[in-house]
């Protein structure tokens, strides 16, 4: 699916903002995919699925206290923004003008996210070749979601990426 | 012989609640399978304002060693970049340098 549609870029940055050239059937797959997502996020925080979502502040063991309070403190602000950047998202793909910046980030923010529990899912390596997977495989499904989102991912940061560039602070 | 612990021997589990000012907090960030590259390249721009080439050695640095340090502060400081960094799904964590 993706592949076909290589020669458009399905994102990309035009004079006024950022565009999405997507067909309807992908914003409808990419919509149902962050109501899930956000679905996900309200629900059991111990959800194996979410273990890259929220990772340990403090890693070293004399710390373990200190990560604790992190968590406790933080884990919920770290929901409420994933949720806000989500319903960002869901605007933006629906939008008929180019969006701004801040859209387009929380857009590659949530196809991250996306990308981070189906790539938990799949238990991916640096090396997984997609080619690599039978169409037999049970979860041949999830991987080529799985490719879909991260040639998504590369095209909406390759638009940004124009752009955004900083001086050194 | 056990000997009966003296009053600053019981003090010591206290001691490790606090942290050393003067040390500076680290804040690494560690490779994973999953973030793209072009991604976490973007991510230390949009973070730190990092110019794309400072980024892009960052990110060579995490990709090839497995981790670099991306910033380094205050505790109060290096725990908002792990935030921030979180909120863009890299492996952020902090510790205090040694």
């Amino acid at each position: 699916m993706a592949r076909k549609r290589a020669f458009i870029p399905p994102v990309q940055r035009v004079r006024d903002g950022y565009a999405f050239n997507l067909g309807d059937d992908e914003r409808q797959l990419i919509t149902r995919l962050l109501t899930e997502l956000s679905q996900l996020l309200m629900g059991e925080s111990d959800d194996p699925r979410l273990v890259r979502m929220f990772p340990p502040a403090y890693h070293l063991a004399d710390d373990a206290e200190a990560d604790a309070e992190y968590q406790r403190l933080m884990r919920e602000e770290l929901v409420a923004s994933r949720l806000t950047g989500i319903s960002t998202v869901n605007a933006a793909l629906h939008s008929p003008e180019p969006v701004n910046e801040e859209s387009m980030v929380a857009f590659v923010q949530a196809i991250n996210g996306l990308r981070l529990v189906l790539g938990t899912m799949l238990d991916v390596s640096e090396d997984l070749d997609p080619d690599d997977i039978d169409d037999d495989d049970p979860l041949a499904g999830e991987h080529h979601l799985y490719s879909f989102l991260s040639w998504l991912l590369d095209w909406a940061v390759r638009a940004l990426g124009q752009s955004i560039s900083q001086p050194d602070t | 012989m056990a000997s009966t612990p003296s009053p600053a021997q019981l003090d010591l589990p206290g001691i490790d609640d606090e942290t050393v000012p003067d040390r500076p907090w680290i804040v690494l960030v560690w490779n994973d399978p999953i973030n793209l590259m072009s991604y976490v390249t973007l991510v230390f721009q949009k973070v730190f304002g990092y110019s794309l080439e400072k980024a892009t050695a960052l990110m060579l640095d995490v990709h090839e060693k497995g981790r670099a340090v991306v910033s380094s502060g205050a505790r109060e400081k290096a725990e908002i970049d792990v935030f921030r960094l979180h909120e863009h799904g890299l492996w952020a964590t902090m510790q205090q340098d040694d």
